[in-house]
């Protein structure tokens, strides 16, 4: 199959996926309790008002006809009005997208600088003690939710000794690298990373912990294959055996787990987010279900969904480039 | 046992052993018990000759050939043992460290460290697999592999004497330092145009474009040549070959088997052939070793064991092959499975005993290896050599109960794992001389 049919084909059954996830928040806004024009007005408003606003948003028309008008919205570009806010839900999405990509670029960094290292040494070192370290770290990663995590990290090295700082940050990584472009002065950049910190290492404990079982054990997988035993026979160093051949084919699987991950991290990591009141689109998703702020949730999902078809494709071509087998 | 081995040394002056192995036993440690793959096995390879060993699946054959190879990897490890192999300049670089490893121009490769074995790989002993299909890495080029192994042998000649593992040359740095600088890459150019004669060698049609083709896109007998000359990069002294042709369809097997053939009558390589099919022993074969149980029961010429053969499995192996000249009648299959090899399970008998349809009393004890009747190199290891089969003193039927047991021995055989065991033992009575299908 050329690249060009792989592409038209996964390109519209992601248009597809993302219609059916329009479809299912709209529905769900539909069937869900309360009057929009209600949440949308202060309290006591005068029924007339309310009927004015009703007519406004296209409230009074039939069901059908106000799904038609919201997908020729979504076609046009015009995904609707936060109801809490009255800004264009558009803007509203795209200014927290860079910290949400910010948080899973590096949550994913640490998930691969710690894990690939410590599934090697743990796939090479069966049964030894450093393989029982690395284990005990990957179950605890595993099963330590990330709220409480999240809050520990941020007592122990916020509170306590004050290594890294707390609460909301004040710049984000566009703003500090502009500063160093214009000034020369890297502070703000430190600043950024200091702020980031921690939120990445919470995000990415459980991925870490996730990439390093897989790589243990897609590792000692490869490492019992014929061509491993073919390679130390014909005087290869081992070096190259571990690295060139069997790290290399274990973590074809794996860069698909991380892009998957990083598809899932695309939504914001709500839980990190909200602790670390970290700006991305999982906090404002929060903010927007409180207040039942139906076209700022739907504007979210639909960019979630989008972010996550996206990246599915790309991952694949990314393991059909790396696994030629499939390649043709 | 020792007359034994005083009769080979004295026997074998003129022709020059390259390989001596005494008394080699390799066991894997499993959680069932102690598997006794190979014991106290003897060999003597003499350079330039094709040596064969047959036997069943998990006889021993392939832990022997991974022996020989320093491939085998735990659970299993060589206990006991030598394996000696004949290079003076070996013996000579090693010599002032490992005293005791050296014997004249024979350096015993276990006496000497992990990575001065590693050394030898490649460049003095190379191996052929089964399966060419998954011995080579799916996501590599077949050229880029075959490349790296001719780079073993360039940076192996560019400092001969040297005993250093070449692991301890090429470290993660220098790996590091690779993926960033094209420069740095372990394999040559020089390497990969020698990579693409290698295939033209043996038979590859357009080995420029073949070179760059992963092995997925070669049929099983290209990939089996492409693995011989992978092999062949390094000019070994010695290449092992462990079922070379199993794999392969009928057709290309004859291809293969006379490629080796060619190959070693222009390089004057030994090879130690390893099947379970007495027809490749026949075709190719300057001696054959008759393996059961992890030790060999029969060894000699190939006239000594295709017709002078005195072991009733050596008779019962030959039996089992269709003849489709002669009306022989029915394939006569060895009744019984192939014994255990549990350490606990083993008897101290002859291991044969239990399916032999001349078992007698003597066989009880386990028997030492007989001088036999034709060439010198004929032993045998069974009392049949040494007294005729009497009725009076064979054991009564059902003397050992069930021969039916569990085929326990499945740790014998690195590759087998536990779902091929299965059906091969509903398979038995036994087939796996693998029928004469040249």
């Amino acid at each position: 199959m050329s690249l060009g049919k792989f592409l038209v084909r996964r390109i519209l059954q992601g248009i597809f996926v993302i219609w059916g996830a329009i479809t299912i928040m709209f529905g769900l806004r539909a069937v869900s309790p309360g009057d929009p024009a209600n949440l949308m007005l202060a309290e006591g408003a005068t029924q007339e008002l309310v009927e004015q606003v009703r007519r406004e948003e296209g409230l009074d028309q039939p069901i059908y006809v106000q799904y038609f008008d919201y997908l020729q919205g979504i076609v046009t570009g015009d995904f609707g009005y936060s109801w809490q806010s009255n800004r264009e839900v558009e803007a509203m999405v795209i200014e927290r997208i860079p910290a949400t990509i910010e948080l899973a670029v590096a949550a994913t960094i640490v998930a691969i600088v710690i894990a690939i290292p410590l599934g090697v040494i743990s796939a090479t070192r069966r049964n030894q003690p450093s393989d029982y370290g690395a284990t005990l770290f990957s179950l605890l990663g595993i099963s330590t939710p990330n709220f409480w995590l999240g809050l520990m990290l941020i007592l122990v090295l916020g509170v306590w000794t004050g290594v890294f700082p707390t609460g909301r940050r004040p710049v984000g990584l566009g703003e500090a690298a502009m500063t160093f472009a214009q000034t020369g002065s890297p502070g703000d950049l430190f600043t950024w990373l200091r702020y980031i910190t921690l939120p990445a290492l919470t995000l990415g404990t459980y991925f870490t912990a996730l990439i390093t079982r897989l790589t243990r054990s897609g590792m000692i997988d490869e490492l019992g294959k014929p061509y491993v035993t073919a390679s130390r026979a014909k005087g290869l160093p081992n070096v190259l055996v571990r690295y060139k051949h069997v790290l290399r084919n274990t973590m074809i699987p794996i860069i698909t787990v991380l892009g998957l991950q990083m598809g899932t991290l695309m939504g914001g990591a709500v839980i990190t987010e909200t602790v670390f009141n970290w700006p991305g689109l999982g906090l404002r998703l929060i903010d927007a279900l409180d207040a039942r702020d139906w076209p700022l949730m739907q504007g979210i999902i639909l960019f979630i969904a989008v972010a996550f078809v996206v990246i599915n494709i790309v991952v694949d071509g990314l393991y059909s480039y790396l696994n030629p087998q499939v390649r043709e | 046992m020792t007359e034994t081995e005083m009769d080979t040394t004295t026997r074998n002056t003129n022709a020059e052993e390259i390989l001596r192995v005494s008394g080699l036993s390799t066991r894997f440690f499993t959680q069932e018990g102690q598997v006794n793959a190979v014991s106290d096995l003897d060999l003597r390879i003499e350079r330039g000759e094709v040596f064969g060993i047959v036997g069943e699946s998990g006889s021993g054959k392939s832990v022997t050939a991974r022996s020989l190879m320093d491939l085998i990897e735990p659970p299993g490890e060589i206990t006991e043992g030598k394996i000696e192999y004949n290079d003076p300049d070996l013996a000579d670089a090693v010599r002032d460290d490992y005293p005791q490893a050296v014997d004249g121009e024979y350096v015993d490769l276990l006496e000497v460290p992990a990575d001065v074995r590693e050394s030898l790989r490649g460049t003095s002993f190379s191996m052929i697999f089964q399966d060419p299909e998954s011995s080579f890495n799916p996501t590599l080029t077949v050229g880029e592999q075959l490349a790296e192994a001719v780079e073993v042998q360039r940076r192996a000649s560019a400092r001969p004497r040297s005993t250093r593992a070449k692991t301890q040359d090429y470290t993660l740095a220098s790996f590091a330092l690779s993926t960033v600088l094209p420069s740095r890459e372990y394999v040559s150019e020089e390497s990969r145009e020698r990579a693409i004669e290698l295939l033209e060698m043996v038979g590859i049609p357009d080995p420029v474009e073949r070179a760059d083709e992963y092995p997925h896109e070669y049929s099983g007998g290209m990939l089996q040549r492409a693995m011989i000359a992978q092999a062949l990069a390094g000019e070994p002294d010695v290449l092992v070959a462990d079922e070379p042709t199993t794999a392969l369809d009928v057709t290309i097997q004859a291809q293969i088997l006379d490629l080796l053939a060619e190959i070693q009558e222009e390089t004057g390589m030994t090879i130690v052939l390893i099947t379970h099919n007495l027809g490749v022993i026949a075709r190719m074969c300057d001696r054959v070793g008759v393996m059961y149980a992890g030790e060999i029961v029969e060894r000699g010429t190939l006239e000594d064991v295709f017709d002078d053969h005195v072991h009733p499995y050596t008779e019962g192996l030959l039996g089992s092959i269709p003849d489709l000249e002669g009306a022989r009648g029915r394939l006569q299959p060895i009744p019984g499975n192939v014994p255990s090899l549990l350490d606990s399970e083993m008897e101290d008998r002859c291991y044969f005993a239990d399916r032999c349809p001349n078992a007698m009393e003597d066989c009880l004890d386990h028997p030492p290896e007989y001088d036999a009747d034709g060439s010198a190199d004929h032993e045998v290891r069974c009392v049949l050599a040494e007294r005729d089969y009497e009725e009076s003193r064979a054991l009564p039927e059902g003397y050992f109960g069930e021969t039916e047991r569990p085929a326990a021995d499945k740790h014998a055989d690195p590759d087998r794992t536990e779902e091929d065991v299965q059906p091969e033992r509903a398979e038995q009575p036994v087939d796996d001389s693998g029928g004469d299908r040249l």
